[in-house]
Protein backbone atom coordinates (compact mmCIF):
# COMPACT_ATOMS: atom_id res chain seq x y z
CA UNK A 1 0.00 0.00 0.00
CA UNK A 2 1.55 3.30 -1.01
CA UNK A 3 0.26 6.19 1.03
CA UNK A 4 3.00 8.57 -0.04
CA UNK A 5 1.85 12.04 -1.03
CA UNK A 6 -1.61 11.28 0.23
CA UNK A 7 -3.29 13.50 2.77
CA UNK A 8 -4.32 11.75 5.97
CA UNK A 9 -6.35 13.53 8.62
CA UNK A 10 -5.75 12.51 12.22
CA UNK A 11 -8.43 13.40 14.73
CA UNK A 12 -7.45 13.67 18.32
CA UNK A 13 -10.55 12.26 19.99
CA UNK A 14 -11.85 13.41 23.34
CA UNK A 15 -10.84 10.17 24.99
CA UNK A 16 -7.25 10.68 23.92
CA UNK A 17 -6.84 14.19 25.32
CA UNK A 18 -4.76 13.23 28.31
CA UNK A 19 -2.23 11.17 26.45
CA UNK A 20 -2.38 12.79 23.03
CA UNK A 21 1.39 12.50 22.65
CA UNK A 22 1.35 8.73 22.95
CA UNK A 23 -1.72 8.57 20.75
CA UNK A 24 -0.06 10.62 18.01
CA UNK A 25 3.13 8.62 18.25
CA UNK A 26 1.29 5.38 17.60
CA UNK A 27 -0.61 6.98 14.71
CA UNK A 28 2.57 8.29 13.11
CA UNK A 29 4.16 4.89 13.48
CA UNK A 30 1.32 3.28 11.57
CA UNK A 31 1.28 5.91 8.86
CA UNK A 32 5.05 6.03 8.26
CA UNK A 33 5.99 8.69 5.65
CA UNK A 34 2.69 10.38 4.91
CA UNK A 35 1.43 13.90 4.60
CA UNK A 36 -0.73 14.48 7.64
CA UNK A 37 -3.28 17.00 8.70
CA UNK A 38 -4.10 17.09 12.39
CA UNK A 39 -7.49 17.99 13.83
CA UNK A 40 -6.89 18.74 17.49
CA UNK A 41 -10.53 19.75 18.23
CA UNK A 42 -10.64 22.03 21.28
CA UNK A 43 -7.37 20.80 22.74
CA UNK A 44 -5.29 23.76 23.90
CA UNK A 45 -1.76 23.36 22.55
CA UNK A 46 1.20 25.65 23.16
CA UNK A 47 4.03 26.35 20.75
CA UNK A 48 6.16 23.80 22.55
CA UNK A 49 3.45 21.15 22.16
CA UNK A 50 3.20 21.79 18.46
CA UNK A 51 6.96 21.76 17.92
CA UNK A 52 6.92 18.47 19.76
CA UNK A 53 4.24 17.05 17.48
CA UNK A 54 6.28 18.08 14.46
CA UNK A 55 9.39 16.54 15.94
CA UNK A 56 7.62 13.24 16.64
CA UNK A 57 6.25 13.29 13.10
CA UNK A 58 9.73 13.83 11.70
CA UNK A 59 10.97 10.77 13.54
CA UNK A 60 8.55 8.67 11.54
CA UNK A 61 9.15 10.57 8.29
CA UNK A 62 5.68 12.06 8.40
CA UNK A 63 5.10 15.55 7.17
CA UNK A 64 2.55 17.78 8.90
CA UNK A 65 0.86 19.84 6.22
CA UNK A 66 -1.87 21.46 8.26
CA UNK A 67 -3.74 21.75 11.48
CA UNK A 68 -7.31 22.45 12.33
CA UNK A 69 -8.62 23.34 15.71
CA UNK A 70 -11.47 25.00 17.53
CA UNK A 71 -9.18 26.43 20.20
CA UNK A 72 -7.91 29.96 19.64
CA UNK A 73 -4.84 29.30 21.73
CA UNK A 74 -3.86 26.41 19.48
CA UNK A 75 -4.47 28.44 16.33
CA UNK A 76 -2.27 31.25 17.58
CA UNK A 77 0.50 28.82 18.55
CA UNK A 78 0.31 27.14 15.16
CA UNK A 79 0.48 30.44 13.34
CA UNK A 80 3.30 31.76 15.42
CA UNK A 81 5.29 28.72 14.28
CA UNK A 82 4.38 29.51 10.68
CA UNK A 83 2.07 26.58 9.88
CA UNK A 84 -1.21 26.60 8.04
CA UNK A 85 -4.33 26.11 10.07
CA UNK A 86 -8.03 26.73 10.10
CA UNK A 87 -10.79 27.01 12.59
CA UNK A 88 -13.35 24.29 12.40
CA UNK A 89 -16.87 24.72 13.67
CA UNK A 90 -18.45 21.91 15.54
CA UNK A 91 -21.84 20.76 14.28
CA UNK A 92 -22.02 23.64 11.84
CA UNK A 93 -25.09 22.24 10.11
CA UNK A 94 -27.21 22.79 13.21
CA UNK A 95 -26.09 26.36 13.61
CA UNK A 96 -26.63 27.54 10.07
CA UNK A 97 -30.39 27.38 10.41
CA UNK A 98 -30.22 30.15 12.99
CA UNK A 99 -28.44 32.59 10.72
CA UNK A 100 -30.69 35.40 9.69
CA UNK A 101 -29.47 36.57 6.30
CA UNK A 102 -30.98 40.02 6.50
CA UNK A 103 -29.45 40.98 9.80
CA UNK A 104 -26.15 39.21 9.25
CA UNK A 105 -26.01 38.00 12.80
CA UNK A 106 -23.75 35.04 13.19
CA UNK A 107 -24.57 32.27 15.55
CA UNK A 108 -20.99 31.81 16.62
CA UNK A 109 -18.91 34.60 18.07
CA UNK A 110 -15.33 33.81 18.76
CA UNK A 111 -13.84 35.56 21.67
CA UNK A 112 -10.22 36.36 22.28
CA UNK A 113 -8.88 37.93 25.43
CA UNK A 114 -5.46 39.57 25.43
CA UNK A 115 -3.25 41.52 23.09
CA UNK A 116 -2.90 40.15 19.57
CA UNK A 117 0.79 40.76 18.91
CA UNK A 118 2.85 41.28 15.77
CA UNK A 119 2.97 38.15 13.60
CA UNK A 120 -0.07 36.57 15.25
CA UNK A 121 -3.19 35.77 13.27
CA UNK A 122 -6.73 35.17 14.39
CA UNK A 123 -9.47 33.86 12.15
CA UNK A 124 -13.09 33.22 13.00
CA UNK A 125 -15.88 31.54 11.06
CA UNK A 126 -18.42 33.85 12.70
CA UNK A 127 -18.07 37.16 14.48
CA UNK A 128 -14.88 37.94 16.29
CA UNK A 129 -14.74 39.79 19.59
CA UNK A 130 -11.34 40.81 20.90
CA UNK A 131 -10.82 42.09 24.40
CA UNK A 132 -7.44 43.77 24.00
CA UNK A 133 -5.32 45.56 21.43
CA UNK A 134 -4.50 44.36 17.94
CA UNK A 135 -0.91 45.50 17.53
CA UNK A 136 0.82 46.61 14.32
CA UNK A 137 1.89 43.56 12.33
CA UNK A 138 -0.95 41.40 13.65
CA UNK A 139 -3.88 40.30 11.51
CA UNK A 140 -7.40 39.45 12.53
CA UNK A 141 -10.08 38.18 10.20
CA UNK A 142 -13.65 36.97 10.52
CA UNK A 143 -16.42 35.83 8.24
CA UNK A 144 -18.71 38.10 10.19
CA UNK A 145 -18.12 41.32 12.10
CA UNK A 146 -15.03 42.24 14.05
CA UNK A 147 -15.39 44.03 17.36
CA UNK A 148 -12.34 45.15 19.25
CA UNK A 149 -12.56 46.35 22.82
CA UNK A 150 -9.20 48.04 22.52
CA UNK A 151 -7.07 49.59 19.80
CA UNK A 152 -6.87 48.29 16.27
CA UNK A 153 -3.38 49.07 14.99
CA UNK A 154 -2.83 46.07 12.69
CA UNK A 155 -4.82 44.61 9.81
CA UNK A 156 -8.48 43.60 10.11
CA UNK A 157 -10.54 41.72 7.55
CA UNK A 158 -14.27 41.44 8.18
CA UNK A 159 -16.63 39.46 6.00
CA UNK A 160 -13.71 37.42 4.74
CA UNK A 161 -16.00 35.08 2.76
CA UNK A 162 -17.56 37.97 0.88
CA UNK A 163 -20.09 39.48 3.28
CA UNK A 164 -20.27 43.17 2.29
CA UNK A 165 -22.47 44.01 5.29
CA UNK A 166 -19.75 43.11 7.77
CA UNK A 167 -18.34 45.84 9.98
CA UNK A 168 -15.19 46.47 11.97
CA UNK A 169 -15.52 48.38 15.20
CA UNK A 170 -12.89 49.35 17.74
CA UNK A 171 -12.43 51.75 20.62
CA UNK A 172 -9.59 53.27 18.65
CA UNK A 173 -9.48 52.58 14.94
CA UNK A 174 -5.98 53.21 13.61
CA UNK A 175 -5.30 50.20 11.41
CA UNK A 176 -2.54 49.73 8.88
CA UNK A 177 -5.13 48.36 6.50
CA UNK A 178 -8.85 47.54 6.60
CA UNK A 179 -10.56 44.93 4.48
CA UNK A 180 -14.25 44.23 4.24
CA UNK A 181 -15.20 41.38 1.90
CA UNK A 182 -13.12 42.15 -1.20
CA UNK A 183 -12.64 45.87 -0.55
CA UNK A 184 -9.32 47.10 0.74
CA UNK A 185 -8.58 50.47 2.32
CA UNK A 186 -5.51 51.95 3.90
CA UNK A 187 -5.84 53.19 7.45
CA UNK A 188 -6.50 56.85 8.17
CA UNK A 189 -3.42 59.09 8.31
CA UNK A 190 -4.65 61.50 10.95
CA UNK A 191 -5.00 60.53 14.58
CA UNK A 192 -8.53 59.66 15.60
CA UNK A 193 -10.35 61.57 18.31
CA UNK A 194 -9.86 60.07 21.70
CA UNK A 195 -12.72 58.59 23.59
CA UNK A 196 -14.86 57.79 20.61
CA UNK A 197 -15.44 54.27 19.38
CA UNK A 198 -15.44 54.00 15.61
CA UNK A 199 -16.81 51.66 13.03
CA UNK A 200 -15.77 50.86 9.48
CA UNK A 201 -18.33 49.59 6.97
CA UNK A 202 -19.00 49.67 3.26
CA UNK A 203 -21.03 52.62 2.05
CA UNK A 204 -21.54 53.05 -1.70
CA UNK A 205 -18.67 50.80 -2.71
CA UNK A 206 -16.18 52.47 -0.35
CA UNK A 207 -14.98 51.63 3.14
CA UNK A 208 -15.94 54.52 5.40
CA UNK A 209 -15.17 55.12 9.06
CA UNK A 210 -17.69 56.81 11.29
CA UNK A 211 -18.39 57.08 15.02
CA UNK A 212 -19.91 53.84 16.22
CA UNK A 213 -23.70 53.90 15.92
CA UNK A 214 -25.66 52.58 18.81
CA UNK A 215 -28.27 51.26 16.40
CA UNK A 216 -25.77 48.55 15.57
CA UNK A 217 -26.35 47.03 18.95
CA UNK A 218 -30.11 47.44 18.72
CA UNK A 219 -30.11 45.60 15.43
CA UNK A 220 -28.26 42.74 17.04
CA UNK A 221 -30.96 42.41 19.66
CA UNK B 1 24.46 25.31 46.02
CA UNK B 2 21.99 27.99 45.02
CA UNK B 3 18.42 26.82 45.28
CA UNK B 4 16.49 29.78 43.90
CA UNK B 5 18.49 30.46 40.76
CA UNK B 6 16.90 32.91 38.37
CA UNK B 7 17.31 32.01 34.72
CA UNK B 8 16.75 35.11 32.62
CA UNK B 9 16.58 35.21 28.84
CA UNK B 10 17.73 38.46 27.27
CA UNK B 11 16.17 38.76 23.85
CA UNK B 12 14.91 41.34 21.36
CA UNK B 13 13.98 39.86 17.99
CA UNK B 14 15.80 42.56 16.09
CA UNK B 15 19.59 42.55 15.98
CA UNK B 16 21.83 45.32 17.18
CA UNK B 17 19.53 46.76 19.84
CA UNK B 18 21.91 45.95 22.69
CA UNK B 19 21.17 42.46 24.00
CA UNK B 20 24.79 41.46 24.39
CA UNK B 21 25.81 44.81 25.90
CA UNK B 22 22.99 44.53 28.43
CA UNK B 23 23.93 40.93 29.26
CA UNK B 24 27.57 41.87 29.86
CA UNK B 25 26.79 44.93 31.96
CA UNK B 26 24.03 43.25 33.92
CA UNK B 27 26.35 40.31 34.58
CA UNK B 28 29.05 42.61 35.95
CA UNK B 29 26.57 44.63 38.03
CA UNK B 30 25.00 41.54 39.60
CA UNK B 31 28.41 40.05 40.29
CA UNK B 32 29.45 43.30 42.01
CA UNK B 33 26.50 42.92 44.36
CA UNK B 34 28.02 39.67 45.45
CA UNK B 35 25.75 37.38 43.44
CA UNK B 36 27.31 34.52 41.56
CA UNK B 37 26.30 35.01 37.96
CA UNK B 38 26.76 32.97 34.81
CA UNK B 39 26.33 34.50 31.39
CA UNK B 40 25.56 31.94 28.70
CA UNK B 41 26.20 33.05 25.13
CA UNK B 42 23.45 31.26 23.22
CA UNK B 43 24.27 33.26 20.10
CA UNK B 44 27.08 30.93 19.16
CA UNK B 45 26.86 31.48 15.41
CA UNK B 46 27.90 35.08 15.87
CA UNK B 47 29.25 34.95 19.35
CA UNK B 48 30.63 38.14 20.80
CA UNK B 49 29.73 38.22 24.45
CA UNK B 50 33.29 37.03 25.09
CA UNK B 51 34.61 40.06 23.18
CA UNK B 52 32.57 42.48 25.25
CA UNK B 53 33.81 40.93 28.45
CA UNK B 54 37.40 40.79 27.16
CA UNK B 55 37.54 37.03 27.60
CA UNK B 56 37.99 35.88 24.02
CA UNK B 57 41.51 34.56 24.49
CA UNK B 58 40.59 32.51 27.56
CA UNK B 59 37.97 30.29 25.97
CA UNK B 60 39.17 26.71 25.71
CA UNK B 61 36.02 24.60 25.92
CA UNK B 62 32.36 25.33 25.24
CA UNK B 63 29.05 23.91 26.47
CA UNK B 64 29.20 21.55 23.51
CA UNK B 65 32.25 19.78 24.96
CA UNK B 66 30.60 19.68 28.38
CA UNK B 67 27.53 17.93 26.98
CA UNK B 68 29.69 15.50 25.04
CA UNK B 69 31.56 14.84 28.28
CA UNK B 70 34.87 15.84 26.81
CA UNK B 71 35.44 18.18 29.74
CA UNK B 72 33.91 19.17 33.06
CA UNK B 73 31.66 22.18 33.47
CA UNK B 74 34.16 24.11 35.57
CA UNK B 75 36.76 23.67 32.82
CA UNK B 76 34.46 25.29 30.28
CA UNK B 77 33.41 28.18 32.53
CA UNK B 78 35.56 31.25 32.00
CA UNK B 79 35.90 33.34 35.13
CA UNK B 80 36.07 37.10 34.65
CA UNK B 81 39.48 38.68 35.22
CA UNK B 82 38.37 41.28 37.77
CA UNK B 83 34.91 40.17 38.87
CA UNK B 84 35.37 36.66 40.17
CA UNK B 85 31.64 36.18 40.77
CA UNK B 86 31.00 36.34 37.03
CA UNK B 87 31.58 33.41 34.69
CA UNK B 88 31.04 33.08 30.98
CA UNK B 89 29.97 29.92 29.24
CA UNK B 90 30.03 30.00 25.44
CA UNK B 91 27.33 27.70 24.09
CA UNK B 92 29.26 26.32 21.18
CA UNK B 93 31.67 26.59 18.36
CA UNK B 94 30.71 29.02 15.56
CA UNK B 95 31.66 26.39 13.00
CA UNK B 96 29.14 23.80 14.19
CA UNK B 97 25.83 25.52 13.98
CA UNK B 98 23.14 22.87 14.18
CA UNK B 99 24.25 20.67 17.03
CA UNK B 100 22.21 22.36 19.75
CA UNK B 101 18.68 21.21 20.56
CA UNK B 102 16.29 22.65 23.17
CA UNK B 103 17.00 19.66 25.44
CA UNK B 104 20.73 20.34 25.32
CA UNK B 105 20.10 23.90 26.38
CA UNK B 106 17.95 22.71 29.29
CA UNK B 107 20.70 20.35 30.42
CA UNK B 108 23.35 23.09 30.37
CA UNK B 109 21.14 25.45 32.33
CA UNK B 110 20.32 22.74 34.89
CA UNK B 111 24.05 22.31 35.47
CA UNK B 112 24.59 26.05 35.81
CA UNK B 113 21.69 26.37 38.24
CA UNK B 114 23.56 24.24 40.76
CA UNK B 115 26.36 26.76 41.05
CA UNK B 116 24.98 30.22 40.41
CA UNK B 117 22.42 32.73 41.74
CA UNK B 118 21.77 34.15 38.30
CA UNK B 119 21.98 32.64 34.83
CA UNK B 120 21.69 35.24 32.05
CA UNK B 121 21.15 33.83 28.56
CA UNK B 122 22.20 36.07 25.69
CA UNK B 123 19.72 35.15 22.98
CA UNK B 124 20.50 35.40 19.25
CA UNK B 125 18.51 37.80 17.08
CA UNK B 126 15.54 36.41 15.17
CA UNK B 127 12.71 34.08 16.15
CA UNK B 128 14.10 30.89 14.62
CA UNK B 129 15.82 27.86 16.14
CA UNK B 130 18.43 29.82 18.07
CA UNK B 131 15.73 31.78 19.86
CA UNK B 132 13.61 28.70 20.49
CA UNK B 133 16.57 26.82 21.98
CA UNK B 134 17.40 29.70 24.28
CA UNK B 135 13.74 30.10 25.26
CA UNK B 136 13.34 26.42 26.14
CA UNK B 137 15.69 26.73 29.08
CA UNK B 138 14.49 30.06 30.49
CA UNK B 139 12.03 30.93 33.24
CA UNK B 140 11.77 34.68 32.82
CA UNK B 141 12.80 37.15 30.16
CA UNK B 142 13.99 40.68 29.55
CA UNK B 143 13.03 42.08 26.16
CA UNK B 144 15.40 44.78 24.91
CA UNK B 145 14.13 47.29 22.39
CA UNK B 146 15.01 50.69 20.96
CA UNK B 147 12.59 53.58 20.57
CA UNK B 148 12.11 52.94 16.86
CA UNK B 149 9.27 51.31 14.94
CA UNK B 150 11.11 48.27 13.60
CA UNK B 151 12.64 47.30 16.95
CA UNK B 152 9.28 47.68 18.72
CA UNK B 153 7.54 45.57 16.07
CA UNK B 154 10.07 42.75 16.45
CA UNK B 155 9.91 42.96 20.24
CA UNK B 156 6.13 42.61 20.03
CA UNK B 157 6.51 39.43 17.99
CA UNK B 158 8.98 38.02 20.49
CA UNK B 159 6.72 38.87 23.44
CA UNK B 160 3.89 36.99 21.72
CA UNK B 161 6.12 33.92 21.44
CA UNK B 162 7.29 34.22 25.05
CA UNK B 163 3.66 34.40 26.18
CA UNK B 164 2.64 31.29 24.24
CA UNK B 165 5.52 29.48 25.93
CA UNK B 166 4.36 30.76 29.33
CA UNK B 167 7.57 32.52 30.26
CA UNK B 168 6.87 34.86 33.17
CA UNK B 169 7.59 37.61 34.05
CA UNK B 170 8.62 39.37 30.86
CA UNK B 171 10.08 42.82 31.47
CA UNK B 172 11.14 45.57 29.12
CA UNK B 173 14.38 47.51 28.77
CA UNK B 174 14.30 50.51 26.47
CA UNK B 175 17.80 50.98 25.16
CA UNK B 176 19.57 53.84 23.34
CA UNK B 177 17.19 56.54 24.50
CA UNK B 178 18.13 60.02 23.25
CA UNK B 179 16.38 62.49 25.55
CA UNK B 180 16.74 65.42 23.11
CA UNK B 181 15.16 63.55 20.23
CA UNK B 182 12.41 62.30 22.51
CA UNK B 183 11.70 65.82 23.72
CA UNK B 184 11.46 67.02 20.10
CA UNK B 185 9.16 64.08 19.31
CA UNK B 186 11.56 62.79 16.68
CA UNK B 187 11.76 59.47 18.46
CA UNK B 188 9.05 57.20 19.84
CA UNK B 189 8.28 58.26 23.39
CA UNK B 190 8.40 55.90 26.35
CA UNK B 191 4.61 55.92 26.43
CA UNK B 192 4.40 55.02 22.73
CA UNK B 193 6.55 51.97 23.35
CA UNK B 194 4.96 50.79 26.59
CA UNK B 195 1.48 51.36 25.12
CA UNK B 196 2.11 48.89 22.32
CA UNK B 197 4.16 46.34 24.19
CA UNK B 198 2.11 46.47 27.41
CA UNK B 199 4.98 45.28 29.60
CA UNK B 200 6.41 46.59 32.88
CA UNK B 201 9.43 48.78 32.20
CA UNK B 202 12.51 47.47 33.98
CA UNK B 203 14.63 50.38 32.89
CA UNK B 204 15.81 52.91 30.36
CA UNK B 205 19.34 53.10 29.04
CA UNK B 206 20.53 56.40 27.67
CA UNK B 207 22.44 56.57 24.40
CA UNK B 208 26.10 56.85 25.32
CA UNK B 209 29.19 57.01 23.13
CA UNK B 210 31.18 55.35 25.89
CA UNK B 211 29.37 52.08 25.10
CA UNK B 212 31.24 51.80 21.81
CA UNK B 213 34.55 52.58 23.46
CA UNK B 214 33.96 50.00 26.17
CA UNK B 215 32.92 47.34 23.65
CA UNK B 216 36.08 47.83 21.65
CA UNK B 217 38.17 47.62 24.79
CA UNK B 218 36.44 44.56 26.12
CA UNK B 219 35.63 46.26 29.43
CA UNK B 220 31.93 46.71 30.15
CA UNK B 221 31.02 50.20 31.35
CA UNK B 222 29.83 48.96 34.71
CA UNK B 223 33.33 47.66 35.41
CA UNK B 224 35.42 50.82 35.30
CA UNK B 225 33.46 53.83 34.03
CA UNK B 226 30.73 54.04 36.63
CA UNK B 227 30.12 57.72 35.98
CA UNK B 228 29.01 57.36 32.39
CA UNK B 229 25.24 57.83 31.92
CA UNK B 230 24.66 54.37 30.48
CA UNK B 231 26.58 52.65 33.28
CA UNK B 232 24.28 54.24 35.86
CA UNK B 233 21.27 52.97 33.93
CA UNK B 234 22.67 49.43 33.84
CA UNK B 235 23.36 49.50 37.58
CA UNK B 236 19.82 50.66 38.26
CA UNK B 237 18.42 47.85 36.13
CA UNK B 238 20.45 45.31 38.09
CA UNK B 239 19.13 46.75 41.36
CA UNK B 240 15.52 46.72 40.15
CA UNK B 241 15.97 43.13 39.05
CA UNK B 242 16.81 42.42 42.68
CA UNK B 243 13.53 43.97 43.74
CA UNK B 244 14.87 47.37 44.84
CA UNK B 245 12.53 50.27 44.21
CA UNK B 246 14.52 52.80 42.20
CA UNK B 247 12.64 55.46 40.24
CA UNK B 248 13.10 55.59 36.47
CA UNK B 249 15.12 58.47 35.07
CA UNK B 250 13.09 61.11 33.31
CA UNK B 251 14.43 61.73 29.80
CA UNK B 252 12.83 65.17 29.77
CA UNK B 253 15.03 66.15 32.69
CA UNK B 254 18.11 64.77 30.97
CA UNK B 255 17.34 66.65 27.78
CA UNK B 256 17.41 70.14 29.21
CA UNK B 257 20.96 71.45 29.08
CA UNK B 258 23.49 71.84 31.81
CA UNK B 259 22.34 75.40 32.49
CA UNK B 260 18.81 74.31 33.31
CA UNK B 261 20.11 71.52 35.49
CA UNK B 262 22.30 73.95 37.37
CA UNK B 263 19.44 76.39 37.87
CA UNK B 264 17.22 73.65 39.19
CA UNK B 265 19.95 72.60 41.57
CA UNK B 266 20.32 76.20 42.75
CA UNK B 267 16.60 76.53 43.27
CA UNK B 268 16.38 73.40 45.37
CA UNK B 269 19.29 74.62 47.47
CA UNK B 270 17.84 78.10 48.04
CA UNK B 271 14.20 77.30 48.74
Amino acid sequence: MNLNNQKIIINIEDSEYLNWKIYLKSKFKMLNSCNIEIDSKNLKLSCTDISEIIEIANQYNCKIIGFSSTSEKTIVSIHSLGYKSHFSIESSSKNTSQIDDNNQIFSKTNFHQGTVRSGEYLDSPGDLLILGDVNPGAKVSAEGNIMIWGRLLGIAHAGSKGNYQATISALQLRPVQLRIAKKVARGPEEKPQLGMAEQARIDSEEIVISPLETTYFEKSN
Amino acid sequence: MATDTRVILICSGKGGVGKTTLTANLGISLARQGLTTAVLDADFGLRNLDLLLGLENRIVYTAQEVLEEECRLDQALVKHKQESNLSLLPAGNPRMLDWLKPDDMKRIVEMLKEQFNYVLIDCPAGVEDGFKNAMAASQEAIVVTNPEVSAVRDADRVIGLLNTNSIKPVQLVLNRVRPKMMANQEMLSIDDVTDILALPLLGLVLEDEQVIVSTNRGEPLTLNSLNSPAAKCYLNIAKRLQGEDIPLIDPAEESSGLGAKFRRLMQTKIF
